[in-house]
């Protein structure tokens, strides 16, 4: 697993690429969580992630409460099917806005 | 039947992954049904490698063993760590997950999805090894 984070705008990008599991979840989780602090516009770029388990679940969630007490929005950007299906059997997908390309959740948050 | 032998830490979670994916893919299960496979075996490994072994102070193996029988793909997981059975702790409730996240508690949500996403999940302890058992219909959705 391989994680980034960049601006655009105002607007934070963390992306990452390949599993998420145990092993790979705590630096995913360092990355973002220094990545989003006082941000509330925020995309995490899942496109090039294959596998996500509830340890990387567990991320998106902190993700989310940092962000969310900001008043803030996560867009996840090319959520693979199945890991879609796992987020919505756990009641996750609700709280995210998805969008297929990086372009359609820049748009997402421009436009909120 | 086939047998193959992992260290028990966590950097072996992705090869025990590709492990259930190779036999998921060789039966024909779903690209879903494979997902979920892989998603359930994972959730149990990382939880005999982080409580039954690393926070337990002990070290021991996971062993990964195939069969298919009656049209099913079987999966087991065996370690040494002390018994446990993942079956016997509290799973989240469906009130659980239709609490925001903000307030929602964060624990069992791998055995929940362990349970939730292959056909049968069985626990049992055999000749002093934990044996976590997977099971998944072939040819179906």
């Amino acid at each position: 697993m391989n994680v980034t984070s960049s601006t655009v705008d105002t607007i934070t990008l963390i992306e990452a690429t390949g599993s998420i599991d145990s092993k790979t979840a705590p630096d995913f989780e360092r990355t973002a969580l220094t990545a989003i602090q006082g941000q509330s516009e925020v995309i995490i770029d899942l496109t090039n992630v294959d596998f996500l388990s509830s340890a990387g679940l567990r991320v998106l969630l902190m993700i989310y409460r940092q962000v969310k007490a900001k008043n803030g929005k996560v867009v996840l950007v090319g959520t693979s099917e199945e890991i879609q299906d796992i987020m919505a059997n756990t009641g996750f997908l609700a709280f995210f806005s998805l969008a297929e390309t990086l372009d359609e959740g820049l748009t997402i948050l421009k436009t909120a | 039947m086939e047998r193959k032998t992992f260290p028990g830490t966590l950097d072996s979670l992705a090869d025990i992954r590709q492990v259930a994916k190779e036999e998921a893919q060789r039966v024909g299960l779903s690209k879903k049904a494979a997902y979920n496979l892989m998603l359930a075996i994972d959730e149990i490994a990382t939880n005999i490698i982080v409580h039954g072994y690393e926070e337990a102070g002990r070290s021991g193996s996971v062993d990964v063993v195939t069969e298919v029988a009656d049209g099913q793909l079987i999966l087991t997981l065996e370690d040494d760590a002390t018994p446990f059975d993942p079956l016997q702790r509290d799973l989240p409730g469906e009130e659980t997950f239709t609490q925001p996240l903000e307030e929602r508690p964060i624990g069992g949500m791998g055995i929940y999805l362990t349970i939730n996403g292959i056909d049968e999940f069985r626990y049992e302890f055999v000749n002093n090894r934990n044996r976590n058992i997977f099971i998944s219909r072939i040819g179906e959705k």
